[in-house]
């Protein structure tokens, strides 16, 4: 029961973060972290779990408007990398996650504290993508939206922009099988991939996503990062 | 590069060829076919569908194949069905406005089995205004087009107008495919292909469209137990002017020959998606029938492109199933082939 209880905590303490990040995202606004997430005790916890779920995608926005972030989100960021360095035996995207989250905490800590965070290491290996179905690249991509962000260069990203019209049959499949989350992580890919055919039709695509699974705030999040990403008229 | 195990395709084949000879006599009509009330999906519709997967799997097997003699006796007893032709003036003159008539036919007469007093009187009604104005939807429009050219009959009007109206022709997003829309895309693929005998009847955007995505479609009805679409996606998919990818033919056919019967059936929809298929009880006639010919039609065009045609045995000369002309040599074959834009 302690357990079930735990795991509603946090999936709540994801939903609200998540929503939080939607909310910056709309309206160019620093991210609030809301809730009781930002003190110390046992919900600091579970908001450094719910925040290890939603990666660098917290402080999407900053990112994406080049201002820093507020001084409780970023604190609980940095303590989420700290405390979460991913064990020699994680999964590939576990591994890809935190790197992705260290590489965004050295960008957006830097330049307000004088003292950069340390730099995020060597990009991991990428090999586990190289051949693999489209239908698992998708799933892979999608667990790992947080790296479509403009100007991204790392290998995943690149694996990404090898195979469009994979990624968009990944899509397709998705919304078929009413995975949502799967499919806005896949939508937010798309905005940034050249060669994806236009037959697609990702924005309304996004839209649909967004009426049929957007009450779900992780996937409001990334459908309202696609569409930043796509305003923003940026190219990985 | 995925191999694909054609043996194993060939292996469905013959197994749901040989549940459709085992029940034959599910397919031959009864009074109830001639009744202007009849229930012609019960009638018609399977003795129709039976004979037009018999002739398009013998237009794709060498005639040394036990296959070919093996259909070519069905599309025989599905003929004496019709009374060699005959019963079609029959039933036009129970419902001489009606359209399934010269559907089922057509069939019959693209085979070179033909009734002269049927066609005469068909073309008479053909050209009333009436039988032109008659409003079908536009998957089936295309379907009473091609049934009339078979059948001698030919109206100014032309296919491209009726395919552009079709979800398929209208190019829709993708991810809007459902069970109803993947009926009516397949259709208008075999109306434009002849039912697979040429791939040049397929305009480039569509051939571009589907070869696009089709393998999320047909994943998808795949997981879903959707084994008939599924078989009928494999056909458009081999329909094609570029061959299919093997990987995509390899996980397919696997996953049909899992969920077809000892005897060779295979249902329309799995009952129970997700659960391991082809172990629930032996499915009656009427839940399987359709998606057993599916299987065999979609297995006889797989083999045949990508072998260029079995011996009788189903091996190469050097005993080993094909003839060893890889699936990559076909983009050679097929891929410069000009289509129609």
């Amino acid at each position: 029961m302690e357990q079930s209880g735990t795991s509603a905590l946090l999936q709540g303490a994801v939903q609200d973060l998540s929503s939080d990040v939607v909310s910056a995202l709309r309206g160019g606004d620093h991210v609030r972290v809301s809730g009781g997430a930002a003190v110390d005790g046992p919900e600091s916890s579970i908001a450094v779990a719910a925040v290890r779920v939603i990666g660098a995608d917290l402080l999407l926005p900053h990112v994406l408007s080049r201002t820093p972030p507020a001084p409780e989100a970023l604190g609980l960021f940095r303590q989420t990398v700290e405390a979460y360095p991913p064990r020699a035996d994680a999964a590939p995207t576990v591994v890809w996650s935190h790197w992705a989250m260290s590489r965004t905490l050295h960008r957006l800590d830097a330049p307000r504290s004088g003292s950069p965070a340390d730099e995020p290491g060597a990009e991991p290996d990428a090999g586990w993508l190289d051949g693999t179905t489209w239908q698992f690249l998708t799933h892979q991509l999608a667990v790992l939206a947080p790296l479509a962000v403009p100007g991204e260069d790392c290998v995943v990203a690149r694996a990404a922009r090898r195979r469009p019209v994979d990624v968009a049959r990944g899509f397709v499949r998705a919304v078929r099988r009413r995975d949502w989350q799967q499919a806005a992580g896949a939508g937010r890919w798309l905005t940034l991939l050249d060669g994806v055919p236009d037959t697609l039709g990702l924005e309304s695509g996004l839209d649909f996503v967004e009426l049929m699974g957007g009450s779900d705030p992780r996937v409001a999040l990334q459908v309202e990062a696609a569409r930043a990403l796509r305003w923003a008229g940026a190219l990985v | 590069m995925t191999a694909v195990d054609v043996r194993a395709i060939r292996e469905v084949e013959v197994a749901a060829l040989a549940w459709v000879s085992a029940h034959r006599g599910d397919f031959a009509l009864g009074d109830d076919a001639f009744t202007a009330d009849g229930h012609v999906d019960l009638t018609w519709k399977p003795l129709g569908e039976l004979a037009q997967t018999c002739a398009s799997v013998r237009r794709h097997t060498v005639p040394s194949d036990p296959l070919h003699a093996c259909v070519s006796d069905l599309l025989g007893f599905a003929w004496q069905q019709t009374g060699r032709g005959e019963l079609f003036l029959r039933l036009q003159r129970l419902e001489p406005f009606a359209t399934y008539p010269l559907e089922v036919y057509s069939v019959f007469a693209g085979a070179g089995l033909r009734h002269a007093g049927y066609e005469a009187a068909a073309a008479t009604v053909a050209r009333t205004r009436g039988w032109r104005l008659a409003e079908q939807e536009p998957t089936r429009r295309l379907g009473i087009l091609g049934a009339e050219r078979r059948s001698g009959i030919h109206r100014p009007e032309r296919a491209e107008q009726a395919l552009r109206r079709t979800w398929l022709g209208g190019l829709p997003e993708p991810w809007a495919f459902e069970r109803s829309a993947g009926y009516a895309l397949t259709h208008v693929v075999f109306h434009l292909t002849d039912w697979g005998r040429t791939a040049r009847g397929v305009p480039a955007d569509l051939a571009a469209y589907l070869a696009d995505w089709l393998p999320p479609w047909l994943d998808t009805c795949l997981d879903a137990g959707m084994w008939d679409l599924g078989c009928e996606l494999l056909i458009v998919a081999t329909s094609l002017p570029r061959p299919p990818d093997p990987a995509l033919l390899q996980e397919a056919w696997t996953r049909i020959a899992r969920a077809q019967h000892d005897s060779g059936a295979l249902r329309v929809q799995d009952p129970d998606p997700g659960q391991y298929a082809g172990t629930d009880p032996e499915p009656d006639f009427l839940p399987c029938y359709h998606s057993t010919l599916m299987a065999a039609y979609a297995a006889a065009l797989t083999v045949e492109r990508l072998t260029g045609g079995l011996d009788e045995n189903g091996l190469d000369e050097n005993g080993r199933g094909g003839r060893g002309r890889h699936a990559d040599d076909l983009q050679n074959r097929y891929g410069g082939q000009g289509v129609p834009g």
